[in-house]
């Protein structure tokens, strides 16, 4: 076992949240802000409304290159959608880079956190449940351990792949065996060291173990099942691949059908270039 | 030259300088055909198993489904010289996740969906890798008919089919 202090020590070396993350989360988990307040969040600063328009333009909305103000991007896409992609910021700096140790290359972990977010959000959208802000977030910075935790996996690969292949453990089991923490708890401690709500800190923390949640399970739930659709889509999946757990009454209790699943999957993977086109935009 | 092969995709070769890859099969599955006389070769990756779920979909893209895109991949290689008599099969990826048992276990289905066909049309798979819980590459080499078979974090397999 290692020296878990040195471990979460790690956790200062992590890029800081850009402000304006912390700012739109604030607003949209306060029941008492308005509109307004979120416009007044966006526009207020340069480079958040250049990033905004740069992934406005992307591919993914079908106006690629037309959109030349953030006014116009809330008046098409909605300020949902507007608030999501500056949402994004929020993760691109520590989730780009390569994470040898899970065997991912530059970008894989980042398009498998994109991708786990804009399907975590349909899934929300679809049954109209759960606060789609949060789940959009958490299901995009959801693997923040594994940055932290990448050099020990590399280290103790051996060991925790023979536990997973011997023991029927999954991948997250084996690394809290052999390293002594695993990435979804280390991650619930990112969030919480960013001032994250403990609702953040709570779906990062269980998002392959959402049943362990008491305050957002909903939340959670979603942003696990958004993770086994992308787990199984194999897009950006690095050496853990789909050795997780899958709870079937969670994803019951969601009251999702297999054919719904199904078709969320056809869904994006019709419109994967286009995904990749967001993603490499932002 | 490498040819990716996305998701729900698929490419057919007889160019000898080419390479079809494809990356990270999940629970989706790839399917390499090749046929070392006239050294054509073809690569699918389909992530459901029955077009029957979107029409319009399969009919936009037909490579997303096992029943649709299984006849389009044979299809594209004899329209460039291949014949099925010869056709060399390898089949990788269907995994699943966890005590998936039958709910939402798309990987097992997809398997179950390319035995059905291939059952059904005569045809024989030379190598199979498929099911577990982990990611695959798949390459294809048009000149040589040499494939690999790369289990992430487990190294890479030679696959001679000639």
């Amino acid at each position: 076992m290692l020296d878990i202090t040195s471990i979460m020590k790690k956790i200062d070396s992590l890029k800081p949240i850009p402000q304006v993350a912390h700012k739109i989360m604030s607003i949209v988990e306060d029941p008492e802000s308005s509109l307004p307040d979120l416009s007044k969040v966006i526009g207020y600063d340069s480079s958040v409304t250049a990033n905004l328009l740069k992934v406005a333009n992307s591919a993914y909305f079908g106006r690629p290159g037309k959109f030349d103000s953030v006014h116009q991007a809330i008046v098409y896409l909605g300020m949902d959608h507007v608030v999501d992609l500056v949402l994004l910021s929020s993760g691109a700096d520590n989730l780009k880079p390569e994470q040898t140790g899970y065997d991912l290359q530059k970008g894989d972990l980042w398009k498998y956190s994109v991708l786990s977010a804009l399907i975590a959000r349909e899934l929300a959208e679809n049954k109209g449940i759960g606060e789609t802000h949060l789940i959009f977030t958490a299901a995009l910075l959801k693997d923040i351990g594994k940055v932290i935790l990448d050099q020990y996996v590399g280290d103790a690969f051996e060991q925790i792949n023979t536990t997973v292949l011997e023991q029927n453990l999954t991948f997250r089991e084996a690394e809290k065996q052999i390293i002594g923490i695993d990435h979804a708890e280390l991650g619930g401690m990112v969030a919480k060291s960013w001032n994250f709500s403990s609702k953040m800190v709570e779906i990062i923390q269980n998002h392959h173990q959402p049943q362990e949640s008491s305050i957002s399970e909903i939340e959670s739930s979603i942003v696990y099942l958004a993770d086994i659709i992308c787990m199984m889509m194999g897009v950006g999946g690095g050496l853990d691949g789909l050795a997780y757990r899958f709870h079937k009454e969670v994803v019951k209790r969601l009251q999702f059908t297999d054919r719904d699943l199904q078709e969320v999957m056809a869904m994006f993977g019709e419109k994967l270039e286009h995904v990749e086109s967001l993603v490499s935009m932002s | 030259m490498n040819l990716t092969v996305g998701v729900s995709d698929m490419k057919v070769s007889d160019d000898s300088e080419s390479v079809l890859v494809t990356y990270s099969l999940g629970s989706c599955i790839g399917i390499a055909i090749y046929d070392p006389v006239a050294r054509v070769g073809g690569l699918l990756h389909f992530m459901l198993p029955e077009s029957s779920l979107d029409l319009n979909k399969a009919k936009k893209n037909p490579y997303m489904f096992a029943d649709t895109g299984i006849p389009a991949l044979f299809k594209s290689a004899y329209e460039l010289g291949a014949k099925k008599q010869r056709m060399k099969v390898i089949v990788a990826g269907g995994s699943q996740v966890l005590d998936q048992q039958g709910f939402f276990n798309i990987g097992k289905r997809n398997d179950m969906a390319v035995r059905k066909i291939f059952h059904r049309n005569n045809v024989l798979i030379d190598y199979k890798d498929v099911g577990g819980n982990v990611n695959r590459t798949v390459r294809l080499a048009i000149k040589t008919g040499e494939a690999n078979m790369k289990v992430s974090g487990r190294g890479e397999k030679k696959i001679c089919l000639i």
